[in-house]
């Protein structure tokens, strides 16, 4: 049961992509006019261009510069002649062009591989039939067959005519990674670089259909509320409004809010119109009480009841609980909720005609809208036809459907080719954040001053109440219990439970890049450095005690945990850092670590930092150490990494949403405050060089940056920070 | 609605467009520049910074009638083919990640190199404050500046 819910769970956020899929499709040939197509996912042209049709999402994560490089190793193809291309979508395959979980790379890379090797067989196979030589005779390099005989060559492009006509491969021979010339080399220019530097790199929002309308959508402050009424009249001033009507709940899995909806032939007015229109709402009188501080203290009581639900270390739901006992140390620990600020505000232009919806927008779950939308409207999913644009920024509120869906509804209502789009307001407003929650963490130690005895209570509003529709799904609460089975606790510890409380948000949530790990595993790995304090010992040979007995297990998910690998950051964390240097007083160093189990990745970060006594924080050094098996693309993946950080810092410093009154308190990006440059330390990141399987690495770099900075500064000041962001316990940066 | 003249990229345009109309969307709906980039609306993130006379102008809160006989720059104005300085140091520092914010990245760049031929770190952090990227790219957006400032020399 559980096995199967994660593979739901797999292909849902990731897109199950498996290579039956893709090589070949059925009745899909080889064969076609002037191009030689082995696969879906490739094209060579009589031109001598090779197009590869990336199925994974664009979002800044790389995924159109790294997934051609692993076609073109295997293909033995020129990255010159490369033309990169969006595979346009088919709801048939819907899921397999989900993009999520930083996932892409490590589904991607087989069957990558065996397409361009299976096009590198065929046109090694024509060139041979040519000279009259052996296939073994004939290797291919730079897009041309050599004859290694005589150092004739071929260009592919001249054999593209009778490769089409071969039988295509089914078990092709990988290339040896000690003969890459493509992964894990430096050089590569992110695809499209000319495009976004000389501002032509066109986004959904950018787009402009002839006749397209402009909708925004007025929407109820408080979570629940309905539109009573609206005075037309108070926008009777705006020209060229088209169409006012109201926005319904269009239910499970799509959560928008009531509201009203504004259609105009021109943005302004739209925007406008927004601002001045008058309408009433009915709302709960509880539900326009709560504001932040009501709701920490619901979550807080909340632990003081039995939990809703109780796991074990190997994730099986059990009766009791551990902390009965008498000796526990336990902390408790706040987070708040936070927003994604997209840069690029959600839109999605929409039309509906001959009973089909056309659809233009970047959605990170395509395979999702298409699902509720076609049960939502009673129409096919074929029915559907997504124009996937590259985004300005995912970080997982691009899986979510409400944006797409409620285009659709306005397209259906005007007839018209329309823009939706969520003002920054808006999407301040009326996100899906990240589920604020209320951790307590207890441990027992042992005589060897290590825990004999954990457990980790968090009080939350599940993600998969929402995203799934699945309330009180023990599976998906289970992801919200840190630790244990799902894999973001990963130390030596016997006597384990985890357990999750469900509170009824005021707020959607929904995934945030890095997902559960910004919670469990801040608050995890803060708590480590609890105990170490407790037992005399610094964080680094802690950690290293509780792993050291531990052999590689296989977690929940099905992928391996290897206790060595996380050694191995963590020391090389360590000595990057000087961890053992005596430091000048108020100087402190903090270590954490995450091992993030469904993109396969060990991660340690190390800060030395200082705090004065206005609590203002310097971060004088930053260390990174990763583990993500093979690297595709190493300064696309020192991106991610540099990018991971900074999302990291926002968090631990200043974001947050704040509930007032029943409604988000921010608006824009001056309240709801983000990572600027000036809070960026230089970040020196140190990568274990591995020809293990490709990890991810869009999330796995975010969590350990929270607790590193966290357990520095209480090296740093003797104070334990307990509440997030830091902002409000009155640091400054 | 009232006509503007306009001097956008070294070219003439009228425009007749809502005088309460901010330039972001002159820009954006009706010269169909939409290099520059809607991202808040409110001057607090940056994204649609284009020069106005040589200096960084959050053009969402900026007119077409505040425009008139001066000349705007926008991203698409710099080079035809990204061979600006700034451009060749941002392709050859691989700085973006989604991209939405790096126009008004360079832009806002445009503006300290010209007052600022060589900035220090320091200068760079405040001039750049004002301008936010969600992927995080700052640390390689402060060294192709000053890589920016070097190209810009030769």
């Amino acid at each position: 049961m559980r096995r199967r819910d994660f593979i739901k769970l797999n292909s849902f956020i990731s897109g199950g992509w498996v290579l039956a899929q893709l090589i070949p499709i059925k009745g899909f040939s080889a064969a076609t006019t002037d191009c030689f197509q082995p696969s879906p996912l490739i094209k060579l042209c009589s031109d001598g261009k090779i197009v590869v049709y990336v199925m994974k999402q664009e979002m800044g994560q790389g995924v159109q510069t790294s997934l051609p490089m692993i076609l073109a190793e295997e293909l033995e193809a020129s990255m010159n002649d490369i033309i990169v291309e969006a595979m346009p979508f088919d709801s048939k395959m819907g899921e397999a062009f989900d993009t999520g979980g930083s996932t892409s790379v490590i589904e991607a890379y087989l069957p990558l591989r065996k397409a361009g090797a299976a096009a590198r067989e065929m046109l090694i196979a024509v060139a041979a039939n040519e000279w009259g030589v052996s296939v073994q005779e004939c290797r291919a390099e730079k897009s041309k067959v050599i004859n290694s005989i005589n150092n004739k060559e071929i260009a592919f492009k001249e054999l593209i005519g009778k490769a089409a006509s071969m039988p295509i491969p089914k078990d092709p021979i990988l290339k040896n990674y000690k003969d890459f010339k493509i992964i894990g080399k430096g050089g590569q220019k992110k695809a499209n670089i000319k495009q976004i530097v000389g501002g032509k790199m066109i986004y959904g929002i950018d787009l402009k259909l002839p006749g397209m309308l402009y909708a925004v959508i007025v929407r109820c402050p408080v979570l629940g509320g309905k539109v009573k009424s609206w005075n037309i009249n108070s926008i009777a001033s705006v020209e060229g409004i088209e169409k006012v009507f109201e926005m319904k709940e269009m239910g499970e899995q799509i959560d928008n809010r009531s509201g009203v909806a504004i259609v105009a032939t021109n943005r302004w007015g739209a925007l406008k119109a927004q601002r001045l229109l008058k309408v009433e709402w009915n709302i709960n009188d509880n539900a326009a009480k709560v504001n932040s501080q009501s709701y920490a203290a619901k979550q807080l009581e909340k632990l003081k009841g039995r939990p809703d639900i109780i796991y074990n270390a190997k994730g099986n739901i059990v009766k009791d609980t551990i902390t009965k006992n008498a000796g526990f140390i336990s902390a408790i620990y706040k987070l708040p909720f936070i927003a994604h600020a997209t840069m690029e505000p959600i839109n999605c232009i929409a039309q509906f005609k001959g009973g089909k919806f056309e659809l233009w927008g970047g959605f990170q779950s395509p395979s999702k809208l298409v699902a509720v939308g076609s049960k939502y409207f009673g129409i096919n999913s074929s029915d559907i036809f997504i124009n996937l644009m590259p985004m300005g920024g995912g970080f997982g509120r691009r899986l979510n459907a409400d944006y797409g869906a409620e285009a659709m509804l306005v397209a259906k209502e005007v007839n018209k080719p329309v823009q939706l789009m969520y003002t920054r307001e808006d999407d301040m407003r009326f996100d899906v954040y990240r589920p604020a929650s209320t951790h307590r963490l207890s441990a027992k130690l042992g005589n060897n001053k290590l825990p004999e005895l954990w457990q980790h209570d968090n009080v939350i509003s599940p993600v998969g109440d929402f995203y799934m529709g699945m309330k009180g799904n023990p599976f998906w609460l289970s992801i919200e219990a840190g630790g244990g089975a799902y894999g973001d606790m990963y130390y030596d510890i016997n006597g384990f439970r985890s357990t999750v409380t469900r509170t009824e948000p005021p707020v959607v949530v929904g995934w945030w890049r890095a997902v559960n790990f910004t919670y469990n595993n801040v608050v995890i790995e803060c708590f480590i450095d609890e105990l170490a304090k407790k037992a005399g010992k610094d964080g680094l040979t802690y950690r290293l005690d509780l792993l050291k007995k531990l052999k590689t297990v296989k977690i929940i998910d099905g992928s391996l945990y290897d206790p060595r690998r996380m050694e191995a950051v963590l020391k090389l964390a360590a000595e990057k850092i000087d961890w053992t240097k005596k430091r000048a007083a108020g100087r402190g160093v903090g270590i954490a670590c995450c091992f993030y189990n469904h993109a396969k990745a060990y991660t340690a970060h190390a800060f030395e930092v200082s705090v004065d006594k206005s609590k203002k924080l310097t971060i004088h050094r930053a260390i990174v150490a990763t583990d993500v098996g093979t690297i595709i693309d190493p300064d696309g993946f020192a991106n991610q990494v540099e990018g991971g950080f900074v999302w990291g810092l926002s968090a631990v410093m200043k974001s947050e949403i704040t509930i007032e009154k029943g409604a988000v308190e921010q608006s824009s990006f001056f309240d709801f405050e983000v990572s600027r440059m000036p809070d960026v330390p230089k970040l020196e990141i140190h990568t274990i060089q591995s020809n293990e399987d490709p990890g991810g690495a869009g999330e796995t770099c975010v969590p350990s940056v929270i607790p590193g900075i966290m357990n520095a500064i209480a090296a740093a000041t003797g104070v334990r920070a307990r509440e997030l962001p830091l902002k409000r316990l009155g640091y400054t940066f | 609605m009232p006509a503007y003249k306009l001097n956008v990229n070294g070219k003439d345009a009228t425009v007749t467009v809502p005088a309460d109309m901010p330039l972001l969307w002159t820009l954006r709906d009706t010269l169909d520049l939409t290099g520059t980039k809607y991202g808040c609306g409110v001057g607090s993130c940056g994204s649609c910074t284009v020069l106005i006379d040589g200096g960084a102008v959050k053009s969402c809160l900026y007119t077409a009638a505040a425009a008139v006989g001066k000349k705007i720059t926008t991203i698409e104005g710099l080079s035809e083919d990204a061979s600006h300085p700034i451009q060749q140091a941002w392709i050859a520092l691989n700085v973006p990640q989604c991209g939405y914010c790096q126009s008004g990245q360079i832009m806002t760049t445009a503006a300290l190199l010209k007052t600022t031929p060589n900035p220090t770190d320091a200068q760079i952090d405040i001039a750049m404050e004002g301008v936010v990227c969600r992927c995080g790219t700052y640390a390689r957006i402060r060294k192709a500046i000053h890589k920016a400032a070097e190209l810009s020399k030769k």
